[in-house]
């Protein structure tokens, strides 16, 4: 599977997403603050949303790619910045899989430092609303 | 007819002999016994997901995981599966594991290493009982909900009823930069 992305990456010319990323501690902070509830495989359980096949597509808008910064999981995490920053980039090389968006332009801790300072209160309703405003951007695409 | 009697005779005897000194019953033995055991270890239910999705490294181990100073337990709150008919790994039967938990890491003594801890509580009976058990290393108030052992992690269970807590190694700990 790692061996594939890595081809993938290659290919696509998106080592330099692969690159920034350190396996080992990326997963090992995915365990630490997100895998609880998501799951090991991003999964999700029940209301706790899905990540696989499903989190690219929050990266076709810039509100989207807001979002997963901003969601409290996120924003307020005991994650630095740049802990963040790449386990955000970890979770979309390896679960956004059938949504992955090509190219993707990897998430830095300086973005991240300045979104995650505007967490987000109404997560349910928020989302419900953004994945309807991507749905609609991509149709009319 | 002697001549090729005595032929077969010393063939099949220099076989025997061959065959005596390759092999022993022990080995024989050995080799029934290795398979018996192996099979033992390749597990014939349906395992945790927290368990089966990944691979990680399998630690060297040791002590009792019916026993509450048992090195996985060292962020522990609840009744150990292992006392109530499941184990440190497993539900009891007519239970049902909590795919949403909380993980923290224990020092394995064994290695001395630090590993990945799931602590999946098992749902849907009412509580065990037996092997109460609490050491509370790594565990923060509830306004750190991710990191709080102190509440009842049956989400995402039919049922919120809490029977007992696995802790499953998922993962080994990062100490680098």
């Amino acid at each position: 599977m790692k061996t594939g992305l890595t081809i993938l990456a290659l290919l696509f010319g998106t080592s330099a997403v692969a690159a920034d990323i350190n396996q080992q501690r990326a997963q090992f902070n995915y365990q630490m603050s997100c895998q609880g509830c998501h799951a090991p495989d991003g999964s999700g359980a029940n209301a706790v949303p899905r990540m696989r096949d499903h989190v690219g597509s929050f990266l076709t808008t810039q509100a989207g790619r807001e979002y997963l910064v901003r969601v409290p999981g996120s924003a307020v995490s005991a994650l630095s910045d740049a802990e963040l920053a790449e386990v955000l980039n970890w979770i979309v090389v390896e679960f956004a899989g059938n949504s992955a968006v090509e190219p993707f332009e990897p998430y830095s801790s300086l973005e991240v430092g300045r979104l995650r300072q505007q967490p987000l209160n109404e997560v349910v309703q928020y989302r419900a609303q953004l994945l309807a405003d991507i749905a609609s951007a991509n149709m009319r695409e | 007819m002697k001549l090729i009697d005595g032929f077969f005779d010393r063939l099949v005897e220099r076989q025997t002999r061959q065959l005596a000194q390759r092999s022993s019953r022990r080995g024989m033995l050995k080799t029934l016994g290795g398979l018996m055991v192996g099979a033992g270890a390749i597990p014939l239910l349906p395992v945790a997901r927290a368990a089966a999705a990944e691979g990680p490294e399998r630690p060297v181990e040791e002590g009792d995981p019916a026993s509450c100073d048992y090195w996985r337990y060292c962020a522990i709150d609840g009744f150990l599966c292992s006392c109530c008919g499941g184990s440190e790994n497993t539900c009891p039967p007519g239970t049902e594991m909590s795919p949403v938990t909380w993980i923290g890491t224990c020092r394995n003594p064994a290695d001395g290493r630090n590993y990945v801890i799931s602590y999946n509580d098992c749902c849907g009976k009412s509580s065990c009982g037996a092997c109460m058990c609490q050491r509370d290393e790594g565990d923060r108030p509830p306004y750190r909900p991710d990191k709080t052992n102190d509440m009842n992690w049956c989400l995402g269970t039919t049922s919120a009823a809490y029977h007992c807590s696995t802790a499953i190694v998922v993962g080994v700990a990062f100490e680098g930069k």
